[in-house]
């Protein structure tokens, strides 16, 4: 019998919950790390109960905390470390990533600022990856509101030598010899805040996914559009239209179908849900047309879904699940199609997992 | 010759839980800096949670010698005699904005 654990990271702490398949009753535990920032948790599908948490602790700093039992306990990590000689210092942690199927003690860390880390025993140890932490055009990045973050990190489903990464505000770097060399790969984004909005380097990426089963489909919210990318295509797709409005934080693709994301649109203003309130907006032909998806959600309610606000589950047919700044917890057991509230009155939510096992 | 003191370091708030409990330890060391560097190598989780990885210690520490701030005194470097109290504290952070 499968079951789904969610992993809420919020302003003060993470909150777990738990329930069946049908996903309709879910029980609370924690949280774990009471007061601390819980930027995101990252649940490890290939050994089935791996989860790796980063807290951005106002005392004693950045650190991450790696569960092997669907988080019920807790060892700390080493900390990623900058190299000897280097100006920067690890300051928090967006992102942490398991790696390709294939390679399952490989485990990649987003960090702030910018850079990528590599961990070869499954989430223990941090080595920098180099040739994304030294690119060429690191002069040219510039933090975003949030800060200079590699939030981001998206492995291929098929290749593992293939992934991406975005940060904010630089782009998109794909490499395609497992971390070795990285390119931007901006092709097709279109930014208005930069003085050639085409230009190779200087786009606010806010959130790219790679499908877990489709290779070289990519979906991703950048500060002010929506972009597709499929496999064999180097340019990405502006698929904008149909969104009520073109900013946004969270994009979430679909665990089977190839052809269905989710994202959650925001007034760029005062980026919250634009009128009439909070709804998830779900494409099922890649992008080209998108459909407000709002039952059960509270009507009218301006609710702030944040990066990782947004996120599916592995079941058929799908989960999908949401928190807002608000502190509310949502989930849909069809698809996004009709919604739940799992949780009320939680901290500021920063981050949502789902672990299907 | 540098004289070398018997202090106590008093740990507290979040750096307690750090060290999985501990409160105190008492350890030797000339200045704040040998203290805090003798206090790392009997509880190595506290490494981290106190320094990054150029050394600096971390924003939100305050390391009073028994009631003065060290930052008033001379850092790191502030001598120690025996029986001093260094304590290791979280540093009032009220309204920090999360992003």
């Amino acid at each position: 019998m499968k079951s789904v654990t969610l992993f809420v990271g919020t302003s003060k702490g993470l909150y777990v919950f738990r329930s069946g398949a049908a996903r309709s009753r879910w029980r609370r535990e924690g949280p774990h790390f009471v007061g601390e920032p819980i930027y995101h948790a990252g649940f490890d599908p290939r050994d089935g109960s791996s989860v790796y948490v980063a807290t951005n602790q106002t005392w004693g700093g950045p650190r991450i905390e790696v569960s092997r039992d669907v988080g019920r306990t807790w060892t700390t990590a080493s900390n990623p470390k900058f190299p000897e000689g280097s100006d920067l210092a690890f300051a928090r942690t967006w992102h942490i990533e398991p790696g390709h199927a294939t390679q399952p003690d490989v485990v990649w860390a987003g960090v702030e600022p910018a850079a990528l880390f590599r961990s070869d025993d499954r989430g223990m140890t941090w080595q920098p990856v180099p040739g994304m932490n030294e690119h060429k055009s690191r002069s040219q990045w510039s933090p975003g509101n949030g800060g200079l973050g590699l939030h981001s990190i998206a492995i291929d489903a098929r290749d593992a030598k293939w992934m991406a990464i975005g940060i904010s505000a630089a782009g998109v770097f794909e490499s395609r010899d497992g971390g070795k060399r990285w390119d931007p790969a901006n092709k097709g984004i279109r930014s208005q805040y930069i003085p050639d909005p085409e230009a190779e380097i200087g786009h606010c990426i806010h959130h790219l996914v790679a499908h877990p089963v489709a290779s070289g489909v990519r979906f991703q919210k950048v500060h002010d559009n929506a972009y597709w990318r499929e496999d064999g295509v180097s340019k990405w797709t502006d698929v904008t239209a149909g969104l009520p409005s073109e900013f946004g934080f969270a994009a979430a693709i679909h665990p089977h179908d190839a052809a269905t994301a989710y994202t959650v649109p925001l007034d760029p203003r005062p980026r919250l849900a634009p009128e009439p309130g909070i709804a998830v907006y779900r494409t099922r032909d890649r992008g080209q047309n998108w459909k407000r998806m709002s039952r059960g959600l509270p009507r009218g309610a301006q609710l702030e879904v944040l990066r990782e606000g947004l996120t599916t589950d592995r079941l058929d047919p799908a989960g999908v699940y949401f928190g807002s700044k608000d502190g509310g917890v949502w989930a849909s057991a069809d698809e996004g199609t009709s919604w739940t509230q799992v949780a009320a009155y939680l901290p500021p939510v920063l981050s949502v997992t789902a672990a299907t096992t | 010759m540098t004289q070398v003191s018997q202090v106590t370091v008093q740990l507290h708030g979040p750096f307690r839980e750090f060290a999985g409990g501990s409160k105190s330890l008492d350890v030797d060391g000339a200045s704040v800096g040998e203290a805090l560097r003798a206090l790392v190598t009997a509880i190595p989780a506290l490494g981290e949670r106190l320094r990054d990885e150029r050394g600096e210690l971390r924003e939100h520490i305050n390391v009073f010698v028994n009631s003065d701030e060290m930052r008033w005194l001379e850092g790191e470097r502030t001598p120690l005699r025996d029986g001093d109290l260094v304590h290791v504290m979280p540093a009032l952070s009220g309204g920090e904005e999360q992003r």
